[in-house]
């Protein structure tokens, strides 16, 4: 059997005595979406951040493509090919949108002719291609999520992590981007999927992995996320009115 | 772009055919050689500060390298002139990759810290050597080059407008290549510039050796069209922010906004310091010569000129965050 492309094992980060994410450990296969739900302040964000670099991992290890890159850089980590967004976005916000996607293009050309194309492209998939010329700085949060989205595909992704990207859209935009999401999926890219919208994350998701207080409370199918009373106890309860 | 390089050569051959028109005014061609001399500091300074945002407060530390490293070796040895400031290109560009190599491993305002310390090092060193004249400075006798006449003014002025030249290009080329976008990117945000695979590290340090290197070069040939260095003249701190003054005043992050900078202070601090405004006021018969006013401004105001840069500054950047620059392209982006 080939090796998942993602694989975390024993994952913890303390800050202080706080232990924000304690013994986490689940994998990604090439070409899954896999969902990462979870109360506020379970720690899903705090993963991203270990498994692409952003905070040193208190203990465990993180495997991608084969590769042991625990405790890498994360310009390293993206030119392997995990990119990820940021919940409270980050957009280059003196920059055009369309430079914020060649930026991301630049991950894999040289040129900038090429870096453009490519960021024309990513942009007509998130369906942007009307503002390119925009300042990412001026933008409401829906569109700038999906600027997150179209910057960090167009680094050539093998595995894109989302971190709340359907923040500030409305039901439509939110049908509409997963749409999108699944085409990313189609074309080879797997994809880790925080979201608190919990119709969402059961529509879109082939595994979902369930935090709560920094550990794995559970892992499996949508259908038996769902149907998980420790689940329901401790997430959905709050989740649904979260939703 | 296109409009840009068309700009720049424009520029250039507008700025090559001045010295035909001006004859021989050797008071105008010390002016004019002094704004593309700060038009150059300030647009090399813009690749590392404006371009990548990184604050440098020492840019001087690398001129007066330039200028040290060439006379030193123009006065003591038989070496060629391009050499002696190729040298000085590889002096300056050792202390920048020492400090960059260090500091630019941290984040935060390091960088705007060290540089002030690395040039204090420089000046202190320079002014306590032997080799450097120490606090008497460095007397350039004796050079030639060519059949250049450098008794005149001429070969100056077109060696500091190539060098500008080069710098507005060099400046073009950058913004608009992958190198260009990387350095918008860390100076928008650097967790987000991390997260797109560019090496912050790497590119900080690209980006103060290159603007250091030019900076260097300005620093040659002051020093041999000056004829006389001193550690006040070329390694002060009140150059190092002069430079940035400059940049900030004209239009920062911009390929124009130093040129312009440089053009406008350079003419304010010469106005100051020949006392323009008491002369016109005086003139337009306001006051009187040897009026309390006019012996205020005449005694106060030549030395005012940083303070003036000063309070522009500010007033720019409270009102115009673009530079003056902006005010002309409120809606265009660069
Ligand atoms: N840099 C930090 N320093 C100290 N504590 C932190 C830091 N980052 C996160 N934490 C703590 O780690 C815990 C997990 O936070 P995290 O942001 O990962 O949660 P989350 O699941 O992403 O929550 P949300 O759904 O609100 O985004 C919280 O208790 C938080 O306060
Ligand atoms: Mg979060």
């Amino acid at each position: 059997m080939m090796a998942p492309l993602l694989e975390i094992t024993s994952l913890s980060k303390h800050f202080g005595g706080n232990a924000a994410v304690s013994d986490v450990s689940f994998s990604v296969e090439e070409q899954r979406i896999v969902g990462l739900i979870g109360p506020n302040g379970s720690g899903k964000t705090t993963l991203f951040n270990c498994i692409t670099g952003y905070y040193p991992a208190s203990s465990g290890r993180v495997w991608f493509s084969g590769r042991d890159v625990t405790g890498m850089k994360p310009d390293r980590v993206c030119r392997l090919g995990m990119v990820r967004t940021w919940q409270r976005v980050k957009p280059l916000a003196g920059l055009s949108i369309l430079e914020n996607v060649m930026t991301g293009a630049f991950c894999r050309t040289r040129s900038a002719t090429e870096a453009r194309m490519i960021a024309h492209e990513q942009l007509r998939v998130i369906g942007m291609e009307n503002v390119t010329q925009k300042t990412a700085g001026d933008l409401p949060i829906g569109l700038k999520k999906k600027l997150e989205l179209a910057r960090a595909l167009a680094t050539g992704p093998k595995l894109l992590l989302l971190d709340e990207v359907c923040g500030g859209l409305n039901n439509t935009e939110t049908q509409e981007l997963l749409e999108i999401i699944r085409g990313i999926r189609e074309k080879g890219t797997a994809v880790v999927f925080i979201e608190h919208d919990m119709k969402a994350v059961t529509r879109l998701c082939d595994r979902i992995v369930v935090l709560k207080s920094g550990k794995k409370l559970a892992e499996g199918l949508p259908s038996e996320i769902t149907s998980n009373p420790a689940v329901i106890a401790a997430y959905l309860g709050t989740g649904y009115s979260h939703a | 772009m296109t409009k840009q390089w068309a700009g720049i050569a424009a520029f250039a051959a507008l700025a090559a055919s001045v010295p035909f028109f001006l004859g021989d005014n050797p008071y105008i061609a010390d002016i004019l050689i002094t704004m593309l001399m700060m038009a150059s500091l300030a647009s090399a300074w813009n690749i590392v500060g404006g371009y990548a945002g990184q604050f440098s407060f020492g840019h001087a530390a690398y001129f007066g390298t330039g200028a040290y490293t060439t006379s030193i070796l123009l006065t003591t040895s038989g070496i060629a002139l391009p050499l002696c400031i190729g040298a000085g290109i590889l002096a300056a560009s050792l202390i920048a990759l020492l400090t960059g190599a260090i500091v630019f491993r941290l984040r935060g305002h390091y960088f705007a810290l060290a540089s002030i310390a690395v040039a204090e090092i420089v000046r202190l060193t320079a002014h306590n050597l032997e080799i450097t004249g120490g606090a008497q400075g460095l007397l350039i006798t004796d050079i030639t080059f060519g059949n250049l006449d450098l008794n005149s003014k001429e070969p100056f002025y077109f060696a500091m407008l190539f060098l500008l030249v080069t710098t507005l290009a060099i400046s073009l080329l950058v913004r608009h290549s992958r190198a260009g976008y990387f350095l918008l990117a860390i100076r928008e945000d650097q967790d987000a510039a991390a997260s797109l695979g560019i090496n912050l590290y790497l590119w900080k340090n690209m980006a103060l050796i290159v603007s250091a290197a030019l900076a260097t070069v300005a620093g040659s040939i002051y020093a041999i069209y000056i004829r006389f260095i001193d550690t006040s003249a070329v390694l002060s701190l009140r150059l190092s922010i002069e430079i940035i003054l400059t940049t900030i005043i004209g239009g920062v992050g911009t390929l124009w906004g130093p040129v312009l900078g440089a053009a406008l202070l350079v003419s304010l601090a010469e106005a100051l310091r020949t006392n323009l405004a008491g002369e016109l006021l005086v003139n337009s018969g306001i006051i009187t010569e040897a009026s309390p006013i006019e012996s205020f401004l005449k005694n106060n105001l030549a030395h005012a000129h940083v303070l003036v840069y000063g309070i522009i500054t500010v007033l720019c950047i409270l009102n115009l965050p673009k530079g003056i620059l902006g005010l002309f392209r409120r809606k265009q982006r660069t």
